[in-house]
């Protein structure tokens, strides 16, 4: 049950890092605490609830965040190279 | 549920390592302390009976992963990853505040879950045991295969996002559709330019 608690706290320190941090590098950094957290609270799920399914999901969370991680880096790398610039404050683009 | 020397000790490096990744001004720093939160969670997950799933754990995320980070944060200098910029945070009352309340909503929301009284022993998490499971039709079998092509999707998107002059050269057309032109526009011009344009 601490565990759960800790995957909390967790959680939302990476929130509060992907709210606060100016440069995307800085904020993806937070994501993947946050990821952390999620696959934290599952193994913990499983360790209290005595299923193994619950660690194979957190595999499936691992290979996704590899991904994702593969492609939001080209995205900020491409970025950089047109923008000069990684900070989210000046890629205001989409706002209209 | 006893709480032991070894938990609070995990308890408070978990903790302060994720403050580390969200507080240091260094963005190496803050990847070298994101590596020491992934190690320290791969350590409870070996105390959780999830011994393959710590394995993985450091394997990927502690080493391929991060490692990535630091080659991207190093590939595009120092100017833009030690980050002056990143001094003055946005919104940082805002953001606490809420990262506060999210913390007592999940926390509250966790410990309402009622654990079985008699959980099955996960048996250490083996692979022995979790391959099986893995590649079961009737379970995760489907699942690991959309994994998979995900995984070459991905990179194949890493690749075209990250080498547009070499798709025009293969393919003859631009991946990019503005990448002829303007080689990198400043963001200023860009601005003013749009502005121009609205009125």
């Amino acid at each position: 049950m601490i565990w759960l608690v800790a995957s909390a706290l967790l959680f939302s320190i990476g929130a509060y890092g992907a709210l606060t941090r100016r440069t995307a590098i800085l904020v993806f950094l937070s994501i993947e605490l946050m990821l952390n957290a999620a696959a934290l609270s599952l193994i913990s799920f499983s360790k209290l609830s005595g299923s193994l399914d619950a660690q194979v999901v957190v595999l499936f969370i691992i290979a996704i965040a590899a991904a994702e991680v593969a492609v939001g880096l080209g995205l900020i790398v491409a970025i950089f190279r047109r923008r000069e610039t990684t900070s989210v404050d000046a890629l205001r683009q989409l706002r209209g | 549920m006893s709480v032991g020397l070894w938990e609070i000790l995990a308890l408070l490096l978990l903790i302060g390592s994720g403050l580390a990744v969200v507080r240091l001004q260094n963005a190496v720093h803050a990847a070298l302390a994101l590596i020491a939160n992934f190690l320290v969670v791969a350590g409870v997950y070996v105390a959780l009976e999830a011994r393959f799933v710590a394995m993985i754990q450091i394997i990927v995320y502690a080493g391929a992963i991060v490692v990535l980070f630091l080659f991207v944060i190093m590939l595009l200098s120092a100017a833009s990853a030690n980050v002056g910029q990143d001094l003055m945070p946005r919104l940082p009352w805002v953001a606490g505040l809420g990262a506060i309340g999210l913390a007592g909503l999940l926390t509250f929301a966790v410990t309402r879950f009622q654990p079985p009284a008699n959980a099955p022993a996960l048996g250490g998490g083996l692979p022995q045991a979790l391959g099986p499971l893995l590649y079961d039709p009737e379970k995760w079998l489907y699942a690991l295969l959309v994994v998979g092509f995900l995984l070459l999707v991905a990179t194949v998107a890493a690749v075209v996002l990250i080498e547009p002059e070499r798709i025009i050269a293969a393919t003859g057309h631009p991946a990019h559709p503005r990448q002829d032109k303007m080689p990198t526009p400043p963001i200023a011009e860009q601005k003013d330019e749009k502005a121009v344009v609205k009125r």
